[in-house]
């Protein structure tokens, strides 16, 4: 299972690094607005094809370019209830925290468990390959955090199971 | 306030953004046509894998791919072809192969690796992810810059 978790996250970060060239785009059909192009969606000549790279069914990345943004949206392995839930909660507590991630969403995009949203202004403020980076590493961390986290609420359960089952023996 | 919602440049001729995956001549221009081929496509390329010519198989696979948002049957049947075909190769093999293709069947490749990677149920990511490898190792960034920018997709 491993040994397609490097060829996943290379498909990603060159994926990504491709799709990460952003310049400074004034809104075609509003005047003096500048907006997120993937996210406003209002002309579609400036939208790229997006693209979805897959390790299995459950777990997947997708990318949508557009001319001054580009989305990316994680869908993180859930293989049971618990990972589920765990899921879902490490992912909501990210995003509450959203401004001090700068590039992380609010929402996730539907379908997908957190979103990240890159927009020329943080390709001019920020290094790119930094941000790629970034995105890889998060990534990793994530599995990594859901299994230790799942790991731990088990340990802790059994404790109390055992503390609590010792006053009838 | 409904009237400020219209998207008034779809009435501009002159301006109108004309989406090529749409009015894509060529391969598209006759869809009878266009599915003969594909399925005459479809037999040439198990033909080659019965006699164990991968790399034949590939090629033939990536050949003259239909195009066009009306033919998304056929666009499927020419993928379930070509992802054959990508899995057929033994994993030692793949990067033979990429080498041996032209500029332009790197690019096809490349959009069918991304259109493979798209339906996760129905063909293999880890055999897909290994494809994209090698692609991005011969054929760089352009390859997926193409793939992302092209309208004509598969």
């Amino acid at each position: 299972m491993s040994n397609t978790l490097r060829p996943y996250l290379s498909a990603v970060r060159s994926t990504v690094t491709a799709a990460m060239c952003l310049e400074n785009f004034s809104s075609q059909v509003v005047e003096r607005h500048n907006k997120p192009e993937v996210e406003a969606r209002v002309s579609s000549e400036v939208l790229l094809t997006p693209v979805v790279i897959s390790r299995n069914e459950n777990e997947k990345v997708l990318i949508e370019g557009s001319i001054n943004s580009l989305r990316i949206s994680i869908k993180v392995k859930q293989a049971d209830e618990i990972e589920r839930i765990l899921c879902h909660k490490f992912t909501r507590f990210l995003m509450l925290r959203a401004e001090s991630f700068f590039i992380l969403r609010r929402k996730p995009v539907e379908g997908y468990d957190i979103s990240f949203l890159v927009t020329n202004h943080h390709t001019e403020t920020m290094y790119k390959h930094k941000l790629v980076d970034f995105i890889i590493q998060f990534m990793e961390e994530v599995d990594k955090e859901i299994s230790e986290m799942k790991l731990s609420l088990n340990a802790r359960a059994r404790i109390v199971a055992e503390s609590y089952l010792q006053q009838f023996s | 306030m409904s009237h400020r919602k219209i998207n008034v440049d779809q009435y501009d001729d002159e301006d109108a953004f004309v989406d090529e995956n749409q009015t894509a001549s060529g391969p598209t221009a006759d869809s009878a046509q266009v599915e003969a081929d594909v399925n005459s496509r479809a037999a040439e390329v198990r033909n080659y894998l019965s006699r164990g010519d991968v790399a034949g198989a590939v090629a033939k696979a990536l050949e003259n791919p239909p195009a066009g948002r009306a033919l998304q049957t056929v666009k499927d049947r020419n993928t379930a072809t070509v992802m054959e075909a990508l899995a057929a190769a033994r994993s030692t093999d793949i990067i033979n192969i990429v080498k041996g293709l032209s500029t332009q069947q790197m690019d096809i490749l490349m959009k069918y690796i991304y259109r493979g990677m798209g339906s996760p149920e129905l063909y293999n990511s880890a055999i897909l992810l290994t494809w994209h490898e090698k692609a991005t190792e011969v054929g760089g960034l352009g390859g997926i810059v193409r793939a992302l920018t092209d309208r004509k997709t598969v």
